[in-house]
């Protein structure tokens, strides 16, 4: 537990240390407020149901960014052998990192919190919608950093790690886009897994027991893999 | 200490390290020595619990390796090429390797310290561990991998990439250490382990060839004693006097080096066979005067090559 912790700490350092964690970021928030600020002043209305629709495809491009080196660096310079030989279970290096991942995604999300501040002093702004839409959204990037860690965890190589979790999410999010264009048993099927889809529903304001587990399993099972990808190097 | 007992590790169907066995005491600096690819690595990485065994067991401070998680406390690592994280400083670096061993936040700091100025490290503490040299890298790697207070050592090829100075003063800590820990440290500058290493072993593709202290290496891979001399007098009637006392002896070489003085070299295949006394008796009997007589010793390189070319020890 303790070591979970003081890895996600060291990594919580070196994002917010160093160029590559706050390039991303200020670029990650840069494009968010264009999206905002474009759809508010075509539309002129007090919602946020457009940011919230173009949010996956920002995911689509900035989460790949800040996990890609997270293992992948780790194994490239050998200090992954350091940390596997410390007192420390692989669960606990995988968990350490996520935790890591998803602290900075939150943070990124949280500095977001201004546009709403900012509509509510504009007009009427649904807050019930906002906030579920904004659960939404984490649960999304959870799911995200999951299957982009393990990206990273398959390769020595932070650029493969990068076009790799960035494949995996444009399936996903493609998979809902084209989903009108197949066949009907995979359109049920897609409308029942995708989590794009299930995204889209809590954007509605709805916040059901399917949607969040639906989530949270598939980030177990992304991590589980992320988990099975290190110990499986040990074996090779 | 460390007890390895018929530890193999197979990639596919290649054996990188194949029925190893050996015991490292308690305080004992042992070497590892070994071409590329002889299996050291994979060796060190699975006395560390970093990659498990494919058959076999070891056991360190009486845990065996299955009990992962305690023999990694009483073991620190430093792998080839000492990695760290480039991004960090030198203290928040070792700030992290404490907290991922456990070191309760009141004595951290000071083992720190302590650890730091053991390893000369008080003057980069705050820098940035990408801009230090290859050197302190490696005590960083050093003053890390001791950070826990481990009662055992393995240290991977810890000084390559070290300049002259640096790899004295390595091989002085490490010596230094060697004295309340168990150090097992591979390498194949053959010098650094007959200074450092108080027995060392020589591994060839995943097998161990021999193991023993360097005088003892060294006896084993001349099969035999060798003296050297340098003989003023009759050559002949000294070497059938030789041949008289001990009828196994052998000339390997021999030459006139000046008036009168004969080089000769003689071996002898039973190492107890006091060869040194023989010869001397028979220059006496012979009427001959020694004027210089050396007991040849291979040096570790012959042993090396020998072993490591296909050759086995006598």
């Amino acid at each position: 537990m303790s070591a979970m912790l003081a890895l996600c700490q060291k990594e919580w350092r070196i994002s917010l240390d160093t160029p590559q964690g706050y390039v991303v970021s200020i670029a990650f928030l840069l494009a968010s407020g264009f999206f905002f600020g474009s759809s508010l002043f075509l539309n002129g209305q007090a919602d946020m149901r457009h940011w919230f629709a173009v949010l996956p495809l920002l995911y689509i491009f900035f989460i790949p960014a800040m996990s890609m080196r997270l293992l992948a660096d780790e194994l490239h310079d050998g200090t992954y052998e350091l940390l596997a030989t410390m007192p420390t279970r692989t669960i606990d290096i995988v968990l350490g990192k996520y935790l890591s991942l998803m602290g900075h995604i939150t943070f990124l999300l949280v500095l977001t919190w201004l546009y709403p501040f900012t509509l509510l002093l504009l007009g009427h702004l649904d807050m019930g919608i906002v906030l579920s839409s904004y659960l939404a959204a984490w649960l999304l990037a959870a799911l995200f950093s999951a299957m982009c860690l393990y990206a990273s965890a398959l390769t020595q190589h932070a650029m493969i790690a990068y076009i790799v979790g960035l494949v995996l999410l444009l399936v996903v999010f493609l998979m809902t886009q084209a989903s009108p264009t197949l066949p009907i048993a995979v359109q049920d099927w897609i409308a029942m897994l995708g989590p794009i889809n299930h995204y889209q529903h809590m954007l509605r304001g709805v916040v059901s027991l399917a949607d969040v587990m639906l989530f949270v399993c598939a980030t177990f099972i992304f991590l589980a893999l992320s988990w099975f990808a290190l110990e499986r190097r040990r074996w090779r | 200490m460390i007890k390895v007992k018929n530890l193999c590790r197979k990639y596919d169907a290649l054996f990188a390290v194949k029925d190893l066995n050996f015991t490292v005491k308690r305080g004992e600096v042992m070497g590892l020595l070994g071409p590329n690819g002889a299996g050291k690595s994979t060796t060190m990485k699975m006395l560390t619990c970093f990659l498990p065994p494919s058959s076999g067991d070891a056991s360190i401070g009486g845990l065996s390796l299955a009990d992962s998680m305690k023999v990694r406390r009483l073991v620190g690592y430093l792998p080839e090429h000492a990695p760290s994280y480039h991004d960090l400083d030198v203290e928040a670096y070792l700030q992290f390797t404490g907290k991922m061993h456990g070191i309760p936040q009141g004595t951290r700091q000071d083992k720190i310290k302590e650890m730091a100025s053991a390893c000369g490290l008080d003057a980069v503490m705050f820098r940035r561990i990408d801009e230090l040299s290859k050197g302190y890298r490696q005590r960083v790697g050093l003053a890390a991998s001791m950070l826990h207070d481990p009662e055992c050592l393995i240290l991977d090829e810890p000084t390559t990439g070290l300049d002259p100075n640096q790899i004295v003063e390595i091989r002085h800590l490490i010596r230094r250490l060697g004295e309340q820990k168990t150090v097992l440290l591979s390498s194949h500058i053959l010098p650094e382990v007959e200074a450092v290493c108080d027995r060392m072993m020589i591994m060839d593709k995943g097998e161990l060839q021999a193991l023993g202290t360097s005088a003892e290496l060294s006896k084993q891979a001349q099969g035999g004693v060798l003296v050297s001399a340098s003989i003023q007098g009759e050559i002949d009637r000294f070497s059938t006097q030789l041949q008289s006392t001990l009828p196994d002896v052998e000339v390997l070489q021999q030459k006139a080096v000046e008036d009168g003085v004969t080089h000769i070299e003689i071996q002898h295949p039973d190492p107890e066979c006091q060869l040194a006394q023989a010869v001397f008796y028979a220059a006496v009997a012979s009427g001959a005067v020694l004027l210089e007589m050396r007991n040849e010793r291979a040096s570790l390189e012959d042993v090396f090559h020998k072993l490591t070319q296909g050759g086995q020890l006598s």
